[in-house]
């Protein structure tokens, strides 16, 4: 069959467009259910997606807050406290490790509480020297504290592990479990509307099977199931998009007040979200229409029909 | 043309409905394959429409083997037959116009031309004035030439059809035969499926008659053939 035309032209194309919309609002009912299912599965992995960036955000502040305090012995002198620097800044996982002499301490306490302290100065002054060193990985904390602690010369270590771990931990399984989400409810989201299309195209086997007599090509046949597909995707993704523009603030606002932070602002993801869930939807309605009209195109005449 | 050669076809079922069947029909040929009911007739058409695929045996229609034809050319080979239903397939949801625009638009042809040719096709099975109408509100006769016309509309090379009188009366029939023979004069091979022997015998065209699965007679073929089949029938 050689020097056939395979090319669609545009009225061919706009006619494809047409019938696969047609299809959607014949089968409005189930449209509908299927735009509604995979609405709440885009809504739900966009809401844990975002959880998900805001625990990490935290953890991250968190990170970059966390100067932990190294306080040395009261027998260590000015000049040996740098030689320990030295040694702590060979510690793996240190960012940064800035001394901070008992002077700078008391001084940072008169600043900031007035001048009780004023007689504190000197060699009356309580505090030990100390350094102040940011950690790099907030899930290695305890094995870094526990090398500064080896330390000859230092004293005790201000201790804030357990708020790292837990937002550590709190961050995996909010990435395990979103992972996961985001699979189940794409399956759901992929039978769902292939069942749905599978119906429209049970409702126009009888059209199918004069498609197929008259000679359309399989792809011919397929398209309007496929944009039908990829349109009730479209949908879903932009409702879903200002769905979850409406309820971020809200849920964000409540959280807040059980635990207070600062949540990232929707406006700054909303451009990845519209993009984002457009596509997803997309791609999973084209998926549906691709796999549900694939059982009929090997039928033939009689069999489309059920005959 | 097309070529049968040594066709069999066993269903899943187990049911020989062809065997070993030779049939050479030319182009521009009028063509009558008649039989009793599961003689084989409609497996036959379903063979050469490429909708049911032999057991054994090989065919060969414009020079097209089908054995050796690609899922994806089938399509092509759909558009070289316009293919008529007994009954009828039309849409009920298109206009007249509609059903038969719809051959054309599923071939992706050009809107200017889907207009001319429909109109031209409508007017030559005698349907221009019910050209809106929807297929329920037609009789069957006229369904019958709606049919047709969809058939004819992509300008095919063979037209098949499969009992196209089954669902008429007599008077009817007599119309959608004439019709098919006139379009049969300008070229188009046409291979008709029936079960009506006196109808055909009027009209004086090639007869294939079709018993078992076995070809019974052939009247392109010389008359001994036809005589031993009178014995058989008289005698045998
Ligand atoms: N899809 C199928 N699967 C199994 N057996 C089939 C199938 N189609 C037809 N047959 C069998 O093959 C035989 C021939 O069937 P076919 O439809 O070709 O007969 P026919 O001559 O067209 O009969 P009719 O005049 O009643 O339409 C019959 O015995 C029938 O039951
Ligand atoms: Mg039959």
């Amino acid at each position: 069959m050689k020097g056939v035309k395979k090319r669609f032209r545009l009225s061919t194309v706009l006619y494809l467009l047409k019938e696969g919309t047609k299809n959607i609002w014949n089968n409005r009912s189930m449209s509908l259910a299927s735009i509604g299912v995979l609405v709440s599965c885009l809504l739900l992995t966009g809401a844990a997606t975002l959880i998900s960036l805001n625990v990490k955000d935290v953890v991250k502040s968190i990170g970059d807050k966390n100067i932990v305090y190294v306080y040395l012995n009261d027998d260590v002198s000015k000049l040996e406290a740098i030689a320990l620097g030295q040694e702590i800044k060979k510690v793996p996982n240190i960012s940064e490790c800035v001394f901070f002499s008992k002077d700078d301490a008391i001084k940072q306490y008169q600043e900031s509480l007035g001048e009780i302290f004023n007689e504190m100065t000197g060699k009356s002054n309580p505090l030990p020297n100390a350094y102040h060193i940011s950690i790099t990985d907030l899930s290695k904390y305890k094995e870094t504290v526990s090398k500064l602690q080896a330390i000859n010369g230092v004293n005790k270590i201000s201790n804030r592990s357990d708020v790292a771990e837990k937002l550590t931990k709190l961050d995996r399984l909010v990435t395990s479990a979103g992972v996961w989400i985001i699979i189940i409810l794409g399956l759901i989201s992929l039978f769902i509307i292939s069942n749905t299309i599978r119906m429209t195209m049970y409702a126009r086997r009888f059209e199918i099977s004069i498609m197929k007599s008259v000679g359309a090509t399989d792809l011919f046949v397929r398209i309007p199931f496929v944009i039908e597909g990829m349109v009730m995707g479209l949908i879903s993704g932009v409702i879903s998009s200002l769905a979850l523009m409406f309820l971020y603030d809200g849920i964000m606002a409540a959280v807040n007040n059980i635990v207070s932070f600062k949540w990232i602002s929707f406006s700054s993801v909303y451009g990845a979200v519209l993009v984002i869930f457009i596509i997803a939807g997309i791609l999973i309605g084209a998926a549906g229409g691709f796999i549900s009209i694939g059982k009929y195109l090997k039928k033939e005449g009689g069999e489309i029909l059920g005959w | 043309m097309i070529e049968f050669n040594n066709v069999s076809k066993i269903y899943q079922s187990g049911t020989h409905a062809l065997k070993n069947i030779n049939i050479k029909i030319d182009d521009g040929e009028f063509v009558f394959i008649v039989g009793s009911s599961g003689a084989g007739k409609s497996t036959f058409l379903k063979l050469i429409m490429h909708e049911e695929t032999p057991t054994s045996g090989d065919i060969i229609i414009n020079d097209i083997s089908l054995a050796d034809l690609k899922r994806k050319d089938v399509p092509y080979l759909r558009r070289m037959m316009g293919i008529v239903f007994q009954d009828f397939r039309l849409i009920d949801k298109m206009t007249v116009y509609e059903n038969v625009a719809f051959a054309m638009r599923c071939i992706g042809a050009h809107p200017a031309m889907i207009k001319k040719r429909v109109q031209y096709i409508l007017k030559l099975v005698g349907l221009s004035d019910k050209m809106k109408s929807r297929p329920s509100e037609l009789s069957g006769g006229e369904q019958q030439r709606v049919s047709l016309a969809r058939a004819l509309v992509n300008n095919p090379s063979i037209i098949i059809a499969d009992e196209p009188t089954g669902n008429i009366d007599p008077e009817m029939s007599y119309e959608i035969l004439d019709l098919l023979s006139e379009i049969n004069k300008h070229g188009t091979t046409v291979i008709i499926v029936t079960h009506e022997q006196e109808l055909v015998t009027v009209f004086g065209k090639r007869i294939v008659e079709i018993k078992d699965g076995c070809v019974l007679s052939d009247t392109s073929l010389n008359r001994a053939v036809e005589l031993d089949d009178v014995d058989d029938f008289f005698f045998g």
